[in-house]
């Protein structure tokens, strides 16, 4: 899907701009356009906003890293974030002017007056999605995670009479971790999952509670959770 | 109207010459929908317990459909339960030992007493002597005689050494009032513990896991299917038998050893008598199902609730609605049968913090399922 | 009416000012007819008004002439002011564990709090009562509160007064005084009782320094160790501390044989006592509760779970009155209330240190209304109270 989303934007970019591009993969070209964009080091004068994939970044000119971004702006960025999540590993960043108008450099390449949703003709760059031995790496740590939130969940250890919580909810059942969160009529306020598994193990396990970054609380959600793929989110289902 | 110094079967017939108040509501009782009829059963479960029509902890509520409807069987004797208490040996504070005494004083209010009490099975947790001493102390303060039954949890520690010095047979029969009972170990597993080299303790912890899928299912086995056959060779086939199984002897839910392999051979044997009932333990539950001329009833346990299955759930139960882990005895309980006259049985749930269940032989044996064949979301 | 919003810090001067003033504004749509605005923080679910009773200020006014008329009783010395005083939380000023009515019959039942009361989904400590309109009315037929034999009686002597016609006409456009319409007025004015302005409301919507560090301590034992939140739970939308249910936690129970009472109440009732005479008048079929009103097992000995607010004002505590101060009951619960065949299973015992009970009771004490001032006017029409 993603392939045909780049050649899409591709073609529209040679049939809109006339302009040829070639996929270059030259992080060093990529690395001075940005500094370029982004201004020298000492002349760090504008706020920067990195999307979550760390790859996406927003120069604001104008405003001063210390200083909020004023909200129509701060949208603007975010549109353009969002808009650009669609190049997945690519390196950009845009610098939007104070007159709103945008640059973007990627891959060593320069684009004037883009808008988001319009046409970037940026080819992917080739180091791609996760490789098949990253992924397999990634549901090992998973599993181990999982595996252990099954040993706790059905060991006595995590409360303090005895009772495991499988005992009440074999293979988590009856846990509905989908309708988190909601109002949990034991706690009288809406809880998150940990809050409920936390009030079990104070409760009915007569143990003590959990912190929420213990290490078996990350456990034992993770367990509940792997229980229920493919149940549709459903918060405050009763 | 109703005496305190009346016998039970002078209310019955008491009752069964009814005011005219008392007309008019079961009147109503009859063709109305749902909703109405709840309503108006609730009404009528007061009237009758403040009529003192049924004793001590029953105050049962009427769950059948049309209740002036088809002759009173009538009750030839009564039987109380207690099940799956799964103690611990860890002293009378411990919350599965305070349910397990709860169930023993209920049983022991009863008035009159029970013919008998059954065990369902699951006496211990985890099938240590500490475990079982323990249980046979608290039930040994029952007034009724006691028939027990074993379960998975008492069994797999050490094979049934402990339980059968301690309780006897794992299997046996007994006659009782015009009924052959047959006590069934219906959780015999085979072995799958001597390849992996697991010691007793690890294969006692892997058969008390339900979900624990490294355990083989249940089942009654050739060498006890054969002791039935001949057990019921010379019985009539119009004696009821009442059978005490701890797993359910039909197919419900195999992840969960809901379940006896060998269901269908069982109940083969079963076939051919006129009125048979299954009483089981280990789902922890209402339960009802009827396969056949079988009728089959689950127990509840005092210790904690199951949730039903995620599948497999046959359509003639009624579910309880899930419990409330705040009140460590909702979704708990004991409970008596009503054995009738003609050898069928009214199951009673006295479920804990919840109204009293009843589920009677006329619904089950009705051509259409009761409530229309409910079948609430499993959860 | 951003008073309860949450994260927003108020001082709690301007919280009380903007409460009053708002008490004030509602107050001065005094000469209309016009459905009077509630005093409801932002935030918070309105009470529930039936659809045929929107409060107005003439409603308002014949309600209090009537909440604080003695005159309506058997003997002249009761009315609901007796049990229900603005001095003391709106609760019974005199100190027993159980009130007394007419002639100074006593009966089985410690007094609620009126204020507040109109949040709750249910009224009297068996929820036999579903509106304020209802429960207005049942103690002026109750032989040991007002002591009339019947509604008629009531109606009676209200035709005698002779200030009433007016209000009547006034509040319901008819000079016409009916049980209805008494009910409807009182319930009015009962609506006007609320309070939701105490420390704990403060801390909670982020004033570190509301409450004392003990009670903040007795806060989080309250939502935990304690396990006190889960029927008493402050929910934000309804901060009232109470899940509006049933449940047995064995006061009174002492040895009572519970089926053998219940079927002597349900015999009384089939010869024609009512449950509110039952319920008052019998020790032992009051400790039936909810039982008596539905005559389901699950109810046997049952009480509804009492609001919170107020609570350190309205002593002494449960439905009988047996606890005489907060850390009588906070020991209560500590044992795991009292054992009986139908103890509600969330009972158990908490093995509190004695820390732990001194900032639970320092918690309760902040449940306290800081604008109990708005009610100085109403505390002038109170009877003199005999000397103790």
């Amino acid at each position: 899907m993603k392939a045909t989303l780049v050649s899409g934007s591709l073609l529209l970019g040679t049939i809109a701009l006339g302009i040829f591009v070639v996929s270059a993969s030259d992080s060093s070209d990529a690395l001075r356009t940005r500094r370029a964009l982004v201004g020298a080091e000492d002349e760090w004068a504008s706020r920067a906003v990195w999307a979550c994939d760390q790859r996406k970044l927003v120069v604001v000119e104008g405003v001063r890293p210390d200083q909020k971004i004023p909200p129509e702006r701060a949208q603007l960025v975010a549109d353009v974030l969002m808009d650009l999540m669609r190049f997945c590993n690519e390196e950009i960043t845009v610098r939007i002017g104070t007159n709103q108008m945008m640059t973007v450099a990627a891959n060593g390449k320069v684009y004037e007056n883009y808008v988001p949703g319009g046409p970037l003709p940026i080819v992917k760059a080739s180091f791609g999605e996760p490789t098949e031995r990253e992924k397999s790496i990634w549901k090992a740590e998973l599993d181990k995670l999982v595996a252990e939130g099954d040993r706790l969940f059905h060991s006595d250890e995590i409360g303090g009479n005895g009772v495991a919580c499988a005992m009440c909810h074999p293979n988590a059942s009856n846990t509905h971790p989908e309708t988190y969160p909601k109002f949990q009529t034991q706690l009288k306020k809406v809880a998150m999952l940990r809050d409920m598994v936390n009030w079990c193990i104070l409760n009915p396990l007569e143990g003590k509670e959990l912190a929420p970054d213990d290490p078996k609380m990350r456990a034992l959600e993770a367990y509940i959770l792997a229980q229920r793929r493919g149940k549709p989110l459903d918060a405050g289902k009763h | 109207m109703y005496r305190n110094d009346m016998t039970r079967k002078q209310i019955e017939r008491a009752f069964a010459e009814r005011s005219a108040a008392d007309q008019r509501l079961l009147q109503s009782l009859q063709n109305c929908d749902r909703r109405h009829f709840l309503r108006t059963s609730l009404k009528f479960a007061g009237m009758a317990a403040a009529a003192s029509l049924v004793p001590s902890h029953a105050f049962q509520l009427v769950n059948v459909a049309h209740a002036a409807e088809g002759a009173d069987p009538g009750v030839a004797f009564r039987f109380a339960y207690v099940s799956d208490s799964h103690l611990y040996a860890r002293g009378m504070t411990h919350r599965f030992a305070r349910a397990a005494v709860k169930a023993v004083e209920d049983v022991n209010a009863l008035d009159p007493q029970p013919d008998f009490v059954l065990f369902g099975g699951d006496l211990a947790q985890l099938g240590r002597a500490d475990e079982l001493a323990f249980g046979q102390q608290i039930l040994k303060d029952l007034k009724a005689p006691v028939r027990m039954m074993v379960g998975e949890h008492d069994w797999y520690l050490d094979l049934g050494e402990k339980w059968k010095e301690m309780f006897g047979p794992d299997h046996y029969s007994f006659d009782h009032k015009g009924i052959h009972f047959v006590v069934l170990n219906s959780v015999v597993e085979k072995d799958f513990w001597t390849a992996k080299g697991y010691t007793p303790e690890q294969r006692m912890a892997i058969v008390s896991g339900l979900d624990d899928s490294r355990q083989s299912s249940f089942e009654v086995g050739e060498p006890q299917r054969a002791w039935l056959k001949q057990d019921l060779a010379k019985i009539d086939k119009k004696t009821p038998i009442i059978v005490f199984s701890h797993s359910p002897l039909y197919k419900l839910y195999k992840p969960w050893n809901f379940w006896t392999d060998d269901a269908e051979q069982v109940q083969a044997i079963l076939k051919p008598f006129q009125t048979v009932s299954v009483i089981h333990g280990h789902t922890h539950q209402l339960l009802t199902n009827r396969i056949g001329n079988i009728q089959f009833h689950g127990l509840l346990s005092t210790a904690w609730p199951w949730p039903y299955a995620p599948e497999g759930l046959p359509a003639y139960t009624v579910q309880m609605f899930r419990p409330d882990p705040f009140n460590q005895f909702d979704g708990c309980g004991d409970g008596s049968v009503d054995v009738l006259a003609k050898g069928r049985v009214n199951k009673h749930y006295n479920f804990w913090s919840r109204n009293p269940r009843q589920v009677t032989a006329l619904e089950l044996a009705g051509k259409s399922l009761p409530g229309g064949g409910y079948q609430g979301p499993s959860y | 009416m951003a008073a309860f919003r949450r994260g927003r810090r108020r001082g709690p001067g301007e919280r009380l000012a903007f409460a009053t003033l708002s008490a004030v504004a509602a107050f001065a749509l005094a000469a209309t007819a016009q459905t009077l605005v509630l005093p409801v923080p932002s935030g918070v679910l309105p009470p529930e008004v039936p659809a045929d009773n929107p409060p107005t200020a003439a409603k308002v006014e014949l309600g209090k002439k009537l909440y604080f008329d003695t005159r309506i009783s058997t003997d002249g010395t009761v009315a609901c002011v007796t049990c229900h005083d603005p001095r003391k939380g709106f609760a019974d000023p005199r100190g027993k564990p159980t009130s007394a009515g007419v002639g100074g019959a006593l009966g089985t039942r410690n007094a609620p709090t009126v204020l507040n009361a109109a949040f709750i989904a249910s009224q009297f400590w068996d929820g036999r009562a579903t509106t304020l309109e209802e429960q207005a009315v049942q103690p002026l037929v109750n032989s040991i509160e007002h002591g009339f034999a019947n509604q008629a009686a009531v109606l009676a002597k209200l035709k005698t007064l002779g200030d009433y016609p007016s209000l009547f006409q006034a509040a319901f456009g008819s000079q016409e005084i009916s049980t209805q319409r008494v009910g409807q007025a009182i319930a009015s004015f009962e609506r006007t009782l609320l309070s939701l302005d105490a420390p704990i409301d403060r801390f909670l919507a982020g004033d570190a320094k509301a409450i004392s560090v003990s009670a903040q301590r007795g806060w989080e034992l309250f939502n935990t160790k304690a396990r006190c939140n889960t029927c008493h739970g402050r929910i934000d939308v309804l901060p009232l501390f109470t899940d509006d249910l049933f449940h047995n936690i064995g006061v009174g129970v002492k040895h009572i044989d519970f089926p053998a009472v219940a079927r002597r109440a349900a015999a009384a009732v089939e010869a024609g006592k009512s449950i509110d005479e039952l319920a008052l008048g019998s020790a032992e079929a009051s400790e039936l509760g909810r039982f008596l009103v539905t005559r389901e097992q699950k109810d046997m000995g049952s009480f509804k779970t009492p609001q919170l607010r107020n609570v350190a004002l309205t002593a002494p505590y449960m439905h009988d009155g047996s606890e005489a101060t907060l850390l009588a009951v906070i020991e209560f619960y500590d044992r795991g209330g009292n054992d009986n065949p139908f103890l509600d299973g969330g009972m158990r015992p908490l093995a509190l240190t004695d820390q732990e009970k001194a900032d639970l009771v320092a918690l309760m004490e902040t449940f306290t209304s800081s604008d109990l001032a708005r009610f100085a006017e109403l505390e002038k029409l109170a009877p003199k109270l005999a000397p103790k």
